[in-house]
């Protein structure tokens, strides 16, 4: 997979706002996981020729941070926290609750319709809604495993989920 | 600035850094991560030292620079406790598999466990596991068991080569060294990265299991690949050349060789080399050899056609102009693999000068081709110096890639136009100036180059340094005995090392071939003898800034095979030419008072540096 020339074009603004051109390699990953979900090689080596780095460099950083994903990912990817809170209030039975719901039997492992991947995080900032998850760069907050239910189902592009889970819990939403 | 270690004062500039100012006095403080060429990091942690005044905890010596009457104390009870508790930290995940590990006996990490660290290991757990030895290129293997994270391997091709092929991936206790995208090392700088482990994580498959460290004994001797002349250490075992490795000297190398000295060596031991002179393909003595080729090739004037090797000698060089001003007047003499570029220019720079350059520029020459050594400090001016660089090139050479590096384009063909018009620039109007040229491996007129740079140095007040390529180029540019570059229509050749590209000429009446391997064209040869390599040569080259370096064999050839000395002495009996060399001493004294270029070689080679003082104060808790 290959980047498009607009991010690609991004990419190539990003340095002037930084000290160093280095700086700019994980804004650009950034930029390169969202278009394709994940970072690719051919992807990787075109944010060190866009930014003048070596590939290796580039690498070095992709695999040094967990959230930038070398293997494909859903097209939701779940990130459930599980720290001391969460894990309190039953972010492990969540986390088996998804990849029972989802089917899969791994972290990380996308689910047969491509729609799904869950991984366990550190601490997302959100202890007083424990557990809560964050998909799609937004939050989602005291979660029960009916609560996953139907956000999967609204995911899994159910109308009937979604208009359920604003009736029934009218505060979740964007953080 | 003067300071007290372990009780011993020392005075040092400010800026040094303790393990730097402790070294001095020979006090050991064990570094990994720490080397003198590379920037500090402290990684690894293993230099801790006491200081006071300071904070009431070991302190990194890698990092602090000195202060006025700092007492630094390596030996304490802290320091020591320290360094031994660091040593343990970086066994936890060691294999230990030193009876079976290329580094054994010249280990950093072995020594300084026998002397910092404690003698027995309370590790019980299992220990970190990879697939090993992983080849990372063809001449490579990475260990990554016994890897300890200093990072001087991934700091070096950054900071150093600016190739960034190796990278540390994933991070904390699960980091891994490991090559981009897994992709076999390409540098020509990679070799440097065994040199530079601390352990046997980066080892030699050329050298593999080869030999041990304390079974060879080495020379100090002189790279002969190409025309920069790094020091190197030739190391030998049993009449064989096992290895070469780096031997720093400041002025030229700065410490780094590159991949086609440190591995192109194997030839040496080959059994396919020549030993045995022949006539007409039957095995014969050097006398009737010698007459054979003495009589064909007497008094034949422009019809005799020579081809000499790039790593000639001076004294072999010096030689061969006796016989080209006597019997063997008027013959051509080529050296396949030179530059067209004209001989040594009036204000050469040195290599050493490259560092205070305040503008470089490089002219229509890869450098990283013709002189990678050069390359290396070229870069590291510009990183360490804040030298600012501008290229001349038809096309972006690799110093384009670092930000900053001006690139001037030409027409090819046009290069020593482009040079003139550089009068201008801006970047040359402050000096001091060096300027490098090349002749674009073979693509321009190098003479042409040679006039126009001449021309700019003169205008602007800058020192210049021609790109030869041919190991001892220059030294031969001096004798003046270079006439042509192709041997067409000679009826007579006597070709010396590979022959010019396109082979021996057709037709020709008589050919003689001295070489250390077989060629195709030696069956057409009436007669041909065998050559000795750069391990068992007596002599010297005169490298790209006219410095006059000897070589150091390690091995002695192996009868009847003979140095090029004595057979050229010989030759030039047969010649009929009156020679009574004995040694090569005495052919150095008469080379040196025929030709200036050549005065360093009555000059003895300067002894040895004394060995670093011995390390005190083993310090194992």
């Amino acid at each position: 997979m290959t980047l498009s020339d607009h991010t690609l074009k991004e990419i190539r603004e990003l340095p002037p706002k930084y000290p160093h051109i280095r700086s700019a390699v994980m804004p650009a990953l950034d930029l390169v996981q969202e278009e394709l979900g994940m970072l690719t090689q051919e992807a990787m080596t075109q944010v060190a020729q866009a930014l003048q780095v070596d590939p290796g460099y580039v690498e070095g950083v992709a695999t040094f941070y967990s959230l930038f994903h070398l293997e494909p990912v859903g097209k939701h990817h779940l990130y459930v926290c599980n720290n001391l809170s969460c894990q309190l209030r039953g972010a492990e039975e969540l986390l088996t609750h998804i990849k029972e719901s989802i089917g899969v039997s791994e972290y990380g492992q996308v689910s047969a319709d491509g729609l799904f991947s869950v991984e366990p995080v550190e601490c997302l900032g959100a202890c007083e809604y424990a557990p809560m998850l964050r998909a799609d760069h937004r939050f989602h907050y005291d979660l029960t495993p009916a609560k996953i239910d139907t956000l999967l189902k609204e995911w899994r592009g159910d109308r009937e989920g979604k208009k359920a889970r604003k009736e029934a819990h009218p505060r979740a939403g964007s953080h | 600035m003067t300071l007290t270690i372990d009780g011993h004062a020392v005075t040092v500039p400010k800026g040094t850094l303790i393990v730097e100012a402790a070294k001095l006095i020979g006090v050991e403080i064990p570094v990994f991560c720490y080397h003198h060429k590379l920037d500090p990091v402290g990684a690894c942690r293993l230099c801790l030292v006491e200081l006071s005044p300071g904070p009431p905890r070991a302190q990194t010596a890698c990092t602090t620079p000195v202060a006025e009457g700092m007492t630094v104390r390596v030996t304490s009870p802290m320091a020591v406790k320290s360094r031994a508790d660091i040593l343990e930290f970086e066994l936890t995940n060691h294999p230990l598999d030193c009876p079976v590990c290329d580094k054994g006996g010249e280990c950093p990490l072995q020594d300084f466990t026998y002397r910092h660290g404690y003698p027995v290991s309370r590790v019980q757990e299992p220990r970190l596991h990879f697939a090993k030895p992983l080849p990372i290129s063809d001449r490579i293997a990475l260990d990554r068991e016994r890897c300890v994270l200093c990072y001087r391997c991934t700091r070096y091709y950054d900071e150093v080569a600016w190739e960034q092929e190796l990278t540390t991936n994933q991070r904390g206790v699960q980091s891994y060294i490991a090559t981009q995208f897994d992709q076999p090392l390409q540098s020509v700088f990679s070799g440097n990265i065994i040199d530079l482990c601390p352990v046997g994580a980066l080892t030699s498959r050329v050298w593999r299991f080869q030999s041990r460290p304390w079974d060879m004994d080495h020379t100090a001797s002189v790279c002969s690949r190409c025309a920069v002349g790094c020091n190197v250490n030739l190391w030998e075992r049993r009449g064989e050349l096992m290895r070469v490795t780096a031997r720093e000297n400041v002025e030229i190398d700065d410490g780094w060789i590159c991949d086609r000295g440190r591995f192109e060596y194997t030839h040496v031991n080959s059994p396919e080399r020549l030993a045995q002179p022949r006539v007409q393909r039957r095995p014969a003595a050097w006398e009737e050899a010698l007459s054979r080729i003495a009589a064909a090739i007497k008094g034949r004037g422009p019809r005799l056609g020579l081809s000499i090797p790039a790593d000639i000698t001076n004294e072999e060089a010096f030689l061969l102009a006796r016989l080209l001003n006597g019997p063997l007047r008027g013959a051509r003499v080529v050296m396949p693999g030179r530059t067209s570029l004209p001989g040594p220019p009036a204000n050469q720079l040195a290599i050493k000068d490259l560092d205070g350059c305040r503008t470089i520029v490089v002219v229509a020459a890869d450098v990283r081709a013709d002189a990678p050594i050069v390359n290396l400090r070229v870069k590291k001016a510009v990183a360490k110096s804040g030298a600012r660089l501008l290229t001349v090139n038809p096309e972006l050479i690799d110093f384009d890639r670092h930000p900053g590096v001006e690139h001037v384009a030409y027409e090819p063909g046009h290069a020593a136009a482009a040079v003139r018009k550089l009068f201008d620039h801006p970047l040359l109007q402050e000096g001091p100036v060096g300027i490098l040229y090349g002749d674009s491996a073979g693509a321009e007129d190098g003479a042409a180059i040679a006039t126009a740079v001449a021309w700019l140095a003169k205008e602007i007040g800058a020192k210049v340094m021609p790109l030869y390529r041919a190991t001892n180029e220059r030294g031969v540019l001096a004798l003046g005995i270079l006439n042509g570059d192709s041997l067409d229509g000679c009826e007579y050749v006597f070709t010396w090392g590979q022959a010019l590209a396109g082979g021996v000429p057709k037709g020709v009446r008589f050919l003689a071939c001295w070489d250390d391997f077989a060629r195709p064209y030696h069956d057409r040869a009436q007669v041909v003898i065998p050559a000795v390599t750069f391990a068992e040569d007596q002599g010297s080259y005169t490298n790209l800034e006219g410095r006059v370096q000897f070589l150091v064999p390690p091995l002695q050839p192996k009868p009847p095979l003979r140095q090029g000395w004595e057979v050229l002495q010989d030759l030039g009996l047969a010649l009929g030419l009156g020679s009574d060399y004995l040694g090569i001493f005495q052919v150095q004294r008469d080379a040196a008072a025929a030709y200036p270029a050549l005065a360093a070689l009555a000059v003895p080679p300067a002894p040895a540096p004394p060995p670093a003082p011995v390390a005190m104060g083993a310090a194992r808790p």
